[in-house]
């Protein structure tokens, strides 16, 4: 796959979204976390859901967490997707409270084809960030911690 | 904040007229043609006519507009109207908002419809590879399906609360034999459970057989005073009330980065509905919950107070369930964003359902629960 080929779906970012994006592509996981009231909060947005708080603070986190549920992906998919099927879509609970979505990959960030039962995939297992290049677009991914 | 029970009580909507197109795989005709072929069926069994139409109201990814119908149709005005959001979610807040304008006086004769070409028109999630707004961080990992997002969810239900397979495929098996008896389903091949067991994973956990039909389907209602129903040729189904409700935290389909993972807006709708309406689960004789996917069924028990959090696959096996999905449902009849489901929530009011439940008094129609929705009640006697 080029760099942007149209075949994957492709983020576009706005104001509110950009520096998660931005943070990607320089290696770091960014999530919003409000100055006045400490909350976490996903997905980006503007003010704090919780106190109203204009302009949460982009904090850098570690990316550890833990399976919160998780999907193998099988035909039909996208046409750009079915080389990688059948592949994992993990829900990761991070260790600030927060959840994301990512693939399952291995330990260089590379879409493992696999329907999890190889790696022991199950829902609380401890994962661990990394980044997938995706036809250009860098995208967090999730690993298994041990 | 406790609301009281509902104050508007002297006027009262109910459904004086249905109408579907033959389901099929390629209808081989506008959407917008279906439609209004549909709104004039539907007005047809009411004993109506376009003339006596004032408003109108659709679901979003409607693609002809309320004004381009009435246009069509040579509706004279429309004194209300308006586009409900949210895919499956839209259904029953749609036929609420009619029942909103009937009961303040807005408009006497409502007209509603769904005429869509989901089957033969495409998949809509094939294309919308620029990912905008919660999409960005969703659909780059092919979180793209309707079955996707679902499955997330699923594993987590299936796992907290120890459903088996079998659960999941008793529903598909039971709409199967409703659509059977019902000479409109499109699906009348027999299904078993080893049918079921049998059918391909498509997003584990869920199998082929667990996912809806993809349908071209054409369908319409018409709403009206309780007075003027009086005066019309078919039994009128009552509203006698409705909830709607996103909840906290609202993603559509991928409803699972707030703080309590494996709830779905029907917790919140389920409130307001009991409210609205003045009733209780025990008094519901037949249940139509919206089933793009076969989990939605026994969750749909759990969450709107049938049974309790976790034991809705008990629940459906004791002789206390009502009968649910009647007409086959969107996973057996076909698939019209839960359209189908309100239909036959009316038949089962007038006691014309193929598989009829015995002496209906109320009859619950759900929306769909990942996406913000809502549940209405109709039924036998008014207010
Ligand atoms: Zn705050």
């Amino acid at each position: 796959m080029s760099v942007g080929d149209p075949g994957f779906p492709i983020p576009v970012p706005d104001q509110d979204t950009r520096p998660f994006w931005d943070g990607c592509r320089r290696g770091e996981l960014l999530i919003q976390r409000c100055g006045a009231c400490g909350k976490w909060l996903w997905q980006p947005r503007p003010i704090c859901s919780s106190c109203q708080t204009p302009d949460p603070t982009w904090t850098q986190v570690s990316g550890d967490g833990a399976i919160a549920s998780w999907t193998v992906l099988r035909p039909p998919t996208l046409p750009a997707f079915a080389a990688m099927v059948p592949f994992v879509v993990l829900l990761v609970t991070l260790d600030e409270g927060v959840r994301l979505l990512g693939y399952l990959v291995d330990d260089a960030g590379r879409v493992l084809t696999t329907d999890g039962g190889a790696e022991g995939v199950r829902t609380g297992r401890r994962v661990r960030l990394r980044f997938h290049d995706q036809a250009g677009t860098i995208l967090p991914c999730w690993t298994l911690a041990d | 904040m406790t609301r009281p029970a509902r104050t508007v009580r002297h006027r009262q909507a109910a459904v004086v007229g249905i109408h579907a197109l033959p389901f099929s795989k390629s209808i081989g005709m506008t959407e917008r043609r279906a439609g209004a072929l549909a709104i004039l069926g539907a007005l047809a069994d009411a004993g109506l006519e376009v003339a006596d139409v004032d408003a109108m109201y659709r679901f979003v990814w409607e693609n002809t507009t309320e004004m381009e119908m009435a246009r069509i149709l040579g509706v004279e005005n429309l004194r209300a109207f308006g586009e409900v959001d949210y895919g499956g979610g839209a259904g029953a807040p749609t036929i609420a908002h009619a029942a909103i304008a009937i009961e303040n006086s807005l408009a006497d004769v409502v007209v509603c419809w769904r005429a869509r070409n989901r089957s033969s028109g495409g998949r809509p999630w094939a294309s919308q590879l620029h990912a905008v707004g919660q999409d960005q961080f969703e659909r780059p990992y092919h979180i793209v399906r309707p079955v996707d997002g679902m499955a997330l969810h699923t594993r987590f239900w299936i796992e907290k609360y120890g459903w088996q397979p079998e659960d999941l495929g008793r529903v598909a098996v039971t709409q199967r034999q409703h659509a059977r008896r019902n000479p409109a389903a499109l699906m009348q091949k027999p299904m078993t459970m080893d049918d079921y067991l049998a059918s391909r994973l498509i997003a584990d956990p869920l199998r082929l057989f667990d996912c809806c039909l993809e349908t071209d389907a054409a369908m319409a209602m018409v709403l009206t005073t309780a007075e003027r129903a009086a005066d019309l040729r078919t039994p009128p189904a009552y509203v006698t009330g409705f909830g709607m409700g996103s909840g906290p935290q609202m993603t559509a389909m991928t409803f699972f980065y707030g703080e309590e993972l494996g709830a779905t807006p029907s917790r919140w709708v389920a409130p307001e509905l009991w409210r609205n309406t003045g009733l209780r689960p025990a008094d519901i004789d037949v249940v139509q919950f919206y089933d793009a996917f076969t989990p939605q069924i026994p969750l749909g028990f759990e969450e709107y107070g049938f049974c309790k959090e976790g034991e809705g696959p008990a629940f459906m096996q004791s002789s206390a369930c009502p009968l649910y999905n009647t007409s086959g449902g969107g996973l057996s009849e076909a698939y019209v964003h839960g359209f189908n489901l309100l239909v036959e929530g009316v038949r089962q009011v007038r006691g014309t359902s193929t598989t009829q439940a015995p002496n209906v008094r109320h009859s619950l129609v759900t929306s769909g629960n990942v996406v913000p929705t809502g549940a209405i009640v109709f039924s036998k006697e008014p207010w």
